[in-house]
């Protein structure tokens, strides 16, 4: 059978990946393939995620939207934000439906059905669709290794169905599934699924990596990482969500870099050359959780035991990272050298707002 | 041999080699496979066609059903032409995306080879799997052997890549009485498929060069128009599936009535209504009967989505009594008995004459239903026929004496 070669794009690395949000690169691209119009909150981390991923993958892309926020709230029949192809697909089917778009393109291409060069295929699912419904789904995708990027932008919780704890949703956050009251005053019991680690450990031929929108530059060159390695590639984006995390629309990049900085997400890639985690990533500086979960009402309700043990939580991340802990970090494991972030009555107030 | 090069000869095979043969005939460029039985010898048989070079085909082992019909509905929006299947539980693990394929209009094609729906594990055939999901927007018919397998597949790509329809098919056959008994099938040859069903092009597919948004969220006021079309889409498939089985009598040689084959309904007072497979046993049944003078006959449903109300109304109003073989549970149903029943008697609602209509719940649990089985719902029948009306609407045979 006579086939024909599929072609792949090469996008190129930015420079200078460390500078912040707040930095202009000029080798920036100018494509827009998602465009304002859509019904996002003012502050939406997945939407300001959207725009970077979809302008460093450029205009020869095809992106597919499992349901959740960035399919209900981005997408209004007769209007769209999306100046590329878009598809949605089912919350359950993020990795599925992606990997039949790949293979059709595969198939097609081979068989000079479609003449081009392959398309970026990227999947925009969120947290409770990468780390729960669709776990296998995108588990699937990654093992069979279609040519695709598998981003779970991470809001660390079911945002469009009115705030419910996921898998990923941390350690004391209060959502509507997980709310704080005499029996359970830390709310939400149970520890964030480690799901990029997943990712790489059990599919280590394939591009995997965590970023954040705090680090623009850094999120948009790990996209093209994943684009431009043949194959599957998984990123997991943090992704504030403001009607979730409770907190002022403007905070939602400095939450992006404080998560960083609190040791709360660490920042990795996974080299399936080298089958080895790059932790070169560093931070401007080292902080205590409370500093970064004090910005956000869904925390409001912590005792200092509950502080504490985010602290151990993320000291935990930086030991795994292999970076030394300052002193001042590990003493703040210890409940004794933390305040209570709210008193009762003051979490019930921010209970009423989400 | 590589099919591009086939010319028309006859082999013996089975059900699921036939529908695997009909992928291959049609190039299909996605496979979505996962294991049940009894349609994985259909993925079985299509590995080795990929394995061998015979078929250009991306053959994806999904991690489950939902995947498989999830994928097949990417492929599909890509624009691709995707074949896919499944058995029993399988098809029901798979059931969110059957409203989501036909709403999107894409004419994926899935190869059902019925089986039990648990509880408990029973390997053998009934329709209930494939009829749970018939109201979902999929084009749906039965095969009785291997050969009509191999038609129908092409028929229904044909019928469902149609711009005037763009819907999903579901082309099903019994689990074993059709899916494992081998037959003689005619393999066409390549140029008459080419002729019957042209290259598969999606009129907007997931292209960069012409982007489009498949799917977005929608008002209420929005949905009811979208609907409205998918249902329009669904009644006028009717033309385009009688002219796709004339042209295929003319390009093939095989002749179908779209949508009832009838058989020694001519001057028969009582008559079987069924899809599938135990229509071959109830001809037999049939002969045997006539011979003594029993006036029976046959009616067998092809198509049931979309279901021919008219031809079954005019076809089921010539007779006195109209005994339907479900061969599929729809628990606290108007009959009580099987999904067959409701919509034969809905169909009759309107006709001048109406005969009784009585439902049997035969070939339950994947068994045959043998000659003397036919013989006594024969009799209950006539015994209806004699009294002028049905005192037991629905009969579990052989349960009863
Ligand atoms: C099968 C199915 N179950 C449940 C839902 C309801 N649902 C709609 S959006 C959503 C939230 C998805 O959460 P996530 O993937 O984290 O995305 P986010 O809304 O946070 O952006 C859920 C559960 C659904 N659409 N489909
Ligand atoms: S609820 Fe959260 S994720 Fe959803 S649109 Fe608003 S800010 Fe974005
Ligand atoms: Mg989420």
């Amino acid at each position: 059978m006579a086939t024909i070669e599929v072609q792949r794009q090469i996008l190129p690395i930015l420079e200078s990946p460390n500078k912040g949000a707040r930095f202009y690169n000029p080798e920036l691209p100018q494509s827009e393939p998602f465009v304002p119009g859509h019904r996002t909150c003012a502050g939406c981390g997945p939407s300001i995620q959207y725009r970077m991923t979809s302008k460093a993958a450029g205009d020869n892309t095809i992106l597919v939207g499992p349901t959740g926020c960035m399919y209900v709230a981005n997408s209004s029949y007769l209007c769209t934000p999306y100046n590329v192809p878009w598809a949605h697909t089912q919350i359950g089917s993020s990795g599925s439906f992606t990997a039949g778009v790949s293979a059709a393109y595969e198939a097609m291409i081979r068989k000079g059905k479609w003449q081009g060069k392959f398309p970026n295929i990227i999947c925009e699912a969120g947290d409770g669709s990468s780390s729960d419904i669709a776990l296998a789904s995108i588990s699937g995708a990654l093992y069979r290794n279609h040519d695709c990027l598998i981003i779970c932008y991470d809001n660390e919780q079911y945002a469009n169905t009115g705030i419910q704890a996921s898998s990923r949703t941390p350690y004391g956050g209060m959502t509507t599934f997980s709310p704080p009251g005499p029996e359970v005053p830390e709310g939400k019991k149970l520890y964030p699924k480690d799901l990029a680690r997943m990712m790489a450990a059990g599919h280590p031929h394939c591009y995997v990596g965590t970023a954040s929108v705090g680090y623009p530059i850094d999120l948009m060159n790990k996209v093209r990482k994943g684009l431009n390695h043949k194959g599957a590639a998984f990123l997991m984006i943090y992704t504030p969500c403001q009607k979730g995390f409770v907190y002022e629309t403007p905070r939602s990049i400095d939450l992006g870099r404080l998560v960083v900085e609190c040791g709360l997400y660490p920042m990795w890639e996974w080299s399936p050359e080298k089958r080895e985690y790059d932790y070169s990533f560093r931070p401007a500086s080292m902080r205590p959780v409370s500093e970064y979960l004090k910005l956000q009402g869904r925390f409001g309700h912590l005792h200092a035991e509950h502080v504490a043990n985010l602290q151990k939580f993320a000291n935990r991340q930086w030991k795994m990272m292999g970076i030394q802990i300052p002193e001042a970090l590990l003493l703040a494991e210890d409940a004794k050298n933390v305040t209570n972030m709210a008193a009762a009555a003051e979490a019930q107030a921010v209970a009423e707002t989400v | 041999m590589p099919v591009m090069e086939a010319t028309k000869r006859m082999v013996r095979i089975n059900g699921c080699v036939a529908s695997a043969q009909a992928a291959k005939y049609a190039d299909v460029d996605v496979i979505a496979a996962y294991p049940i039985r009894p349609y994985t010898a259909t993925m079985m048989a299509l590995a080795q066609m990929v394995a061998n070079g015979e078929l250009d085909a991306e053959y994806i082992v999904a991690d489950s059903e939902h995947s498989q019909l999830s994928i097949a509905h990417g492929a599909a929006s890509a624009g691709a032409r995707v074949f896919t299947g499944s058995s029993g539980v399988g098809v029901q693990f798979a059931y969110e995306l059957y409203s989501p394929i036909s709403g999107s209009r894409m004419p994926v094609q899935m190869m059902i080879a019925d089986r039990t729906l648990d509880p408990p594990g029973d390997f053998g055939s009934e329709h209930t799997d494939a009829l749970s999901t018939r109201d979902m927007g999929w084009l749906m018919g039965w095969s009785c052997d291997a050969q009509e397998a191999f038609d129908n597949h092409l028929i229904a790509y044909r019928i469902g890549e149609d711009r005037r329809v763009l819907l999903p098919q579901m082309v099903c056959q019994d689990g074993f009485f059709v899916s494992h008994i081998t037959g003689d099938v005619e393999l066409p040859d390549m140029g008459q498929v080419r002729e019957f069903l042209p290259p598969y092009k999606h009129p907007y597919p997931l292209d960069p060069r012409h982007p489009v948004s498949h799917g977005p969220q929608i008002m209420p006021e929005q949905g009811p128009p979208l609907q409205l079309e998918r249902a329009r889409a669904m009644e006028e498939s009717m033309a385009v599936v009688e002219q796709a089985h004339e042209e295929f009598a003319q390009i093939f040689g095989r002749k179908y009535d779209p949508w009832l084959e009838e058989y020694k309904t001519d001057d028969a007072e009582v008559v079987f209504f069924l899809q599938g497979a135990h229509a071959v046993t109830a001809k037999f049944a049939i002969q045997h009967m006539r011979e003594r003078g029993i006036k029976v006959g046959m009616v067998r449903l092809r198509t049931i989505r979309p279901y021919p109300t008219e031809q079954v109304r005019e076809s089921l109003s010539k007779f006195k009594v109209v005994g339907v073989i479900e061969t599929n549970m729809a628990l606290g149903s108007v009959s009580s008995g099987g999904a067959l029943y409701a919509e034969a008697a809905a169909a009759l609602y309107e006709a001048d004459k109406h005969p009784l209509v009585m439902s049997f719940m035969a070939g339950m649990g994947g068994e045959a239903i043998v000659l003397k089985e036919f013989y006594w719902m024969t009799e209950k029948m006539i015994e209806a026929q004699k009294r002028g009306k049905i005192e037991k609407r629905t009969h579990w045979v052989g349960f009863e004496h």
